[in-house]
């Protein structure tokens, strides 16, 4: 991770040097771009391309194996600049992605291109090493991350809260959560899934976890991951996650050193006044929410805009429209939103979307529904590193419920949803200082 | 789920608005009290919204009241006027609280007002006014319900459980609370209880229950399948499980049914869906058993024609027997010998189709004796008797012989060119018709004995001989060599001799490696090593297919068997 930084810190430093000389923003990658008359392949991510997805884990493989790659920010939807090595062609053919192989004289006209307009080209260095915080075990079916990241080709690490409390979080650079109740309430799903045996073999694996890890409860020993995850994110470390993981992490953060679990889990009730005693000082996202009392009502808080799970307060689904950013200026959101739609259509989850009312100031919004309360996608920083946010569940299926068939990315595989959770994947390898606007 | 459910009590509501309006217009002539009622009738049908307003309001205390306010809320709501609608109510109901519909407006329209204090009042007063009444807590709940306030709906059927004492008559009310709140089961109990006295509501229930997630769907079966058996609650479970994609499993709610004319109309029902989904073998089967209640002439023709489509000849015959016709000679003509003379050809008895044809032939309409006639030729073929063939089609004079028997007939004997003209221009569609057409297309030659025998061997299902005949007859026919070689491999493929066929792809790959067979043969043998547990193997072959015939309609196929064998995507169900 440190040497992920280092690389860029170098980066950024030379390109600050260069533009303070000419007096414009300087595209990093003129100073290390490779000779001009190389071939290079370029990934087209405009509607052109057959199969976005697969295109993130060509261009992961390219920068695993040290061949240049470049991330081409608002050019032709974020297209993607690798070297034309046998291999890569071989990997596009077989996946089904469009290249095309471009000369020097296009490549100068493309860089041109850049140079005048929002636009901007970002070397990507260094494959970030992903570790995806589940059970071991877990088929990757179930969650949009590990769905995109098989379908994509790209390896990643499952560990659960063995490895967090050993210390492993250290050895990875971008780590994603997804269903995970940091409340440790297990997404009240007490309420309705009592009797079922997967509900009952769920509630003993993790009682036994936490005795076998020294915790009087599950949400004692989630509330101590989510501190190890926060201290990772603080040290330098790249968070994304998206369901019901945003909402209660950011609980279990600020209630650190109050009760607030239900007695189905814990034996005793939530903490009367735990509202006033929440310390959002320390959360990446929100502050000021205030929790859901009742046990049974299935919400956590009133992060979540669209409460999916209470049926007299859920809301509709709308679209999101993605933000445009300042390429040279702001390349870090620009990477996150790089998309071929502009306009996506909203999908529910645990928790969908994050009330504008809760986010802390320094919150940079990605996605919103136009005129809705609540934003859908939203990122920071956080210490020496970042954090981003990704409401809803499974972008291609917006109604998934417990035991529905997974999706097959195979018939999604130009899904702008999906898009937008690789962006995060590959976002590390070219990590640049977020300078304001 | 609940936009859906939403737009189903939507639907429900305006159906039960209109419907005894219509009834009662349709009823009467109109009267002197309600001339009123009638003009603002006619001023709403042409969109004259404002104009209806006074004549509705007049004719509100006549005989036509009710429908005259019903009237008033539909305009109302169309100006965006609800809230004049609210005084009113409260005179009509001051002077006739016993009136439910008057109540009934009134909860919907303080509903649409967003007047939640003055609706709890409203429904309070109709409760105290009529203590003994479900019919307040079913409105109040189905209009909670369509704003998707479940938890609410269900609070307003726990008072009147406690305050009646039981909730007989709201069982629907309570099954769409459940279910809106996801408790699956619950909501199933309540549907079975409801279906008992109501049995209209299947579709509802089967509407409702149908995005039941896989985990509790045993659990809900087990709710509907639990003795005693009820024909509501076991239809509202095949509807289910046809709606789930398993009508094997929807059968099998339905067949235990005691037969009577309730079950016998349900497994009518149930295999005219199986029918329209090309379910053939469950249409039957579902036939059979409403047959065994209530024979008659439609059913049994149907359950004999979903018996011959299923595959299934023999039973054909049984279903529906010549003697159903009775001494209708021209009936049994028309409707029995067809089917007849089908299901004895199917079987390899052409002798004993002919004999009935021969009964029958005087009462047979024009054309249809050639019709048949070409039943039985085909008949003949399938017993490899060519001569018996030939005669049959040569009876039927000149249309015979342009007809598809006559085709395969012409291939049978090598005749190509004469195959050619008359298979291209045919009505049969079959996997060995696209077969023969793609190598007519392909040969330049009049005639190629050697393949017309290996065709013919296949039509006498003498599979292993036909597969070598097949080889053979590529040697001798170098242009559609690697069609033979295919279609040999298949055939070796489907009995099983897998080591025959892998030496067959070997060959196209090796020999015949630029033609159209080439990545099919690929494709094959990669499926036989996925399905052998080979992963490796075939994801060699599948990548290499991708990338050597990048051109080929099998790429994106070939794409997906890859992903599907390095477990990139979810395995298909």
């Amino acid at each position: 991770m440190s040497a992920l930084m280092s690389v860029f810190k170098s980066l950024i430093a030379v390109a600050s040097r260069v533009s303070r000389r000419i007096g414009v923003p300087v595209a990093i990658v003129s100073l290390s771009a490779a000779p001009a008359f190389a071939q290079r392949l370029l990934v087209p991510m405009d509607d052109q391309q057959q199969n976005h997805l697969k295109a993130y884990g060509l261009t992961y493989t390219a920068i695993k194996a040290g061949a240049s790659a470049e991330w081409l920010l608002n050019y032709r939807g974020g297209s993607f600049l690798l070297a034309d090595t046998p291999e890569l062609r071989r990997q596009a053919g077989l996946a089904g992605i469009t290249i095309e192989p471009i000369d020097a004289g296009r490549l100068t006209a493309l860089r041109a291109e850049i140079a005048a307009n929002n636009m901007e080209a970002v070397p990507l260095e260094k494959a970030p090493k992903i570790a995806v915080y589940t059970p071991a075990g877990t088929l990757p079916w179930d969650d949009a991350v590990t769905l995109a990241l098989k379908y994509a080709g790209i390896e990643y690490t499952a560990l659960y809260d063995d490895e967090v409390e050993r210390g492993d979080l250290s050895k990875y650079d971008w780590v994603h959560l997804h269903h995970e109740d940091f409340t440790g309430q297990l997404n009240k799903f007490y309420l309705s899934y009592r009797d079922a045996p997967w509900f009952i073999d769920l509630l003993q694996q993790n009682t036994a976890a936490a005795k076998r890890l020294g915790f009087a409860n599950i949400p004692a020993l989630k509330k101590d991951v989510a501190e190890k995850i926060r201290d990772f994110v603080e040290r330098g470390g790249f968070l994304f996650a998206m369901c019901g993981a945003t909402e209660t992490l950011e609980l279990a953060i600020a209630g650190r050193n109050v009760d607030i679990a239900q007695s189905f889990i814990d034996g005793t009730p939530m903490d009367p006044d735990a509202d006033r005693k929440m310390d959002w000082k320390k959360t990446f996202a929100f502050q000021n929410a205030h929790l859901e009392q009742s046990p049974f009502v299935n919400s956590m808080s009133d992060i979540d805009g669209h409460q999916v799970n209470v049926a007299g307060r859920r809301q509709p689904l709308g679209t999101f429209t993605l933000f445009n950013f300042s390429a040279k200026i702001d390349p870090v959101p620009s990477m996150l939103v790089q998309n071929h739609r502009a306009v996506i259509g909203d999908f529910f989850g645990v928790t969908t979307s994050f009330n504008k009312a809760v986010l802390k100031p320094s919150v940079t919004i990605l996605a919103s529904e136009e005129g809705a309360p609540w934003v859908k996608y939203i990122h920071g920083d956080y210490g020496k590193g970042t954090w981003t946010y990704y409401g809803g569940h499974d972008p291609e299926d917006p109604s998934h419920g417990i035991g529905n068939p997974p999706t097959d990315l195979s018939l999604h595989k130009n899904s702008p949803g999906y898009r937008l959770i690789l962006n995060n994947v590959l976002f590390p390898a070219a990590k640049k200082k977020p300078l304001k606007t | 789920m609940l936009r859906r459910l939403r737009n189903a009590l939507l639907m429900f509501a305006a159906v039960a608005l209109s419907a005894p309006v219509v009834a009662k217009l349709e009823a009467q002539q109109p009267a002197a009290d309600t001339m009123a009622f009638y003009k603002g009738l006619d001023l709403e049908a042409s969109g004259k919204y404002k104009e209806s307003v006074p004549l509705f309001r007049q004719a509100l205390h006549t005989s036509a009241g009710v429908n005259a306010l019903l009237g008033l809320e539909r305009v109302y709501a169309e100006l965006g006027w609800a809230d004049s609608l609210v005084a009113p109510l409260d005179t009509l109901i001051a002077a006739d609280p016993k009136e439910e519909t008057y109540r009934t407006v009134q909860l919907r329209t303080l509903m649409t007002l967003g007047r939640d204090a003055d609706l709890r009042k409203a429904v309070d007063k109709w409760t105290h006014d009529m203590p003994t009444s479900s019919s307040p807590y079913r409105e109040y709940s189905q209009l909670l319900l369509q704003k998707n306030q479940a938890v609410a709906a269900d609070s307003v059927l726990s008072r009147a459980k406690a305050a009646l004492g039981n909730t007989k008559d709201l069982q629907m009310e309570i099954a769409q609370a459940r279910a809106a709140q996801g408790a699956w089961i619950e909501s199933a109990q309540a549907w079975r209880q409801a279906l008992v006295t109501a049995d209209y509501l299947v579709q509802a229930a089967a509407y409702a229950l149908a995005p039941t997630p896989m985990m509790s769907r045993q659990q809900l079966r087990d709710v509907f399948l639990a003795p005693p058996i009820e024909v509501g609650s076991r239809r509202a479970l095949a509807e289910l499980e046809t709606t789930w994609g398993s009508p094997g499993d929807g059968w099998n709610a339905l067949k235990d049914l005691p037969p009577d004319s309730v079950s016998a109309d349900a497994w009518s029902e149930f295999a005219k869906r199986a029918e329209s989904e090309d379910r053939w073998a469950i249409a039957r089967d579902a036939l059979e058993s409403a047959l065994k209640w209530k024979r008659t002439r439609e059913l049994s023709i149907r359950a004999a024609n979903a018996a011959m489509n299923s595959g299934d000849p023999t039973s054909a015959l049984r279903l529906a027997p010549l003697s159903d016709a009775g001494k209708d000679s021209s009936l049994a003509a028309r409707v029995y010998l067809p089917l007849h003379a089908r299901a004895l050809a199917a079987l390899g008895r052409p002798a004993e189709a002919e004999r009935l044809v021969a009964v029958y032939d005087r009462f047979l309409a024009p054309g249809a004796h050639n019709s048949l006639t070409r039943t039985i030729a085909w008949g003949w073929v399938r017993t490899g008797d060519m001569t018996r063939a030939r005669a049959a089609l040569a009876a039927t004079g000149v249309e015979g012989d342009s007809s598809d028997a006559a085709g395969w007939l012409a291939l049978y004997d090598g005749n190509l060119k004469g195959a050619r003209a008359l298979l291209r221009g045919g009505t049969e569609s079959s996997p060995e018709l696209a077969l023969a057409l793609g190598l007519i297309a392909r040969l330049k030659v009049d005639s190629a004995p050697a393949i017309g025998k290996a065709f013919l061997l296949l039509a006498r299902n003498d599979t292993l001989a036909a597969a070598a005949q097949f080889v053979l007859a590529g040697d001798a026919s170098p242009p559609v060599r690697s069609l033979m070689l295919l279609t040999a491999a298949q055939l070796q493929t489907a009995k099983k001799n897998d080591v025959a066929a892998t030496v067959l792809w070997g060959r196209i790959l090796n020999d015949e490696k630029d033609t159209p067979e080439a990545p099919q043969a690929e494709l094959e043998w990669a499926r036989l090593l996925r399905n052998k547990g080979d992963v490796k193997g075939a994801a060699a072959h599948l990548e290499h297919l991708i990338l050597a015939y990048p051109e080929s309609a099998l790429v994106p196929q070939a794409r997906r068997e890859l992903e599907l064998a390095n477990s990139s995507i979810p395995p298909s169900r």
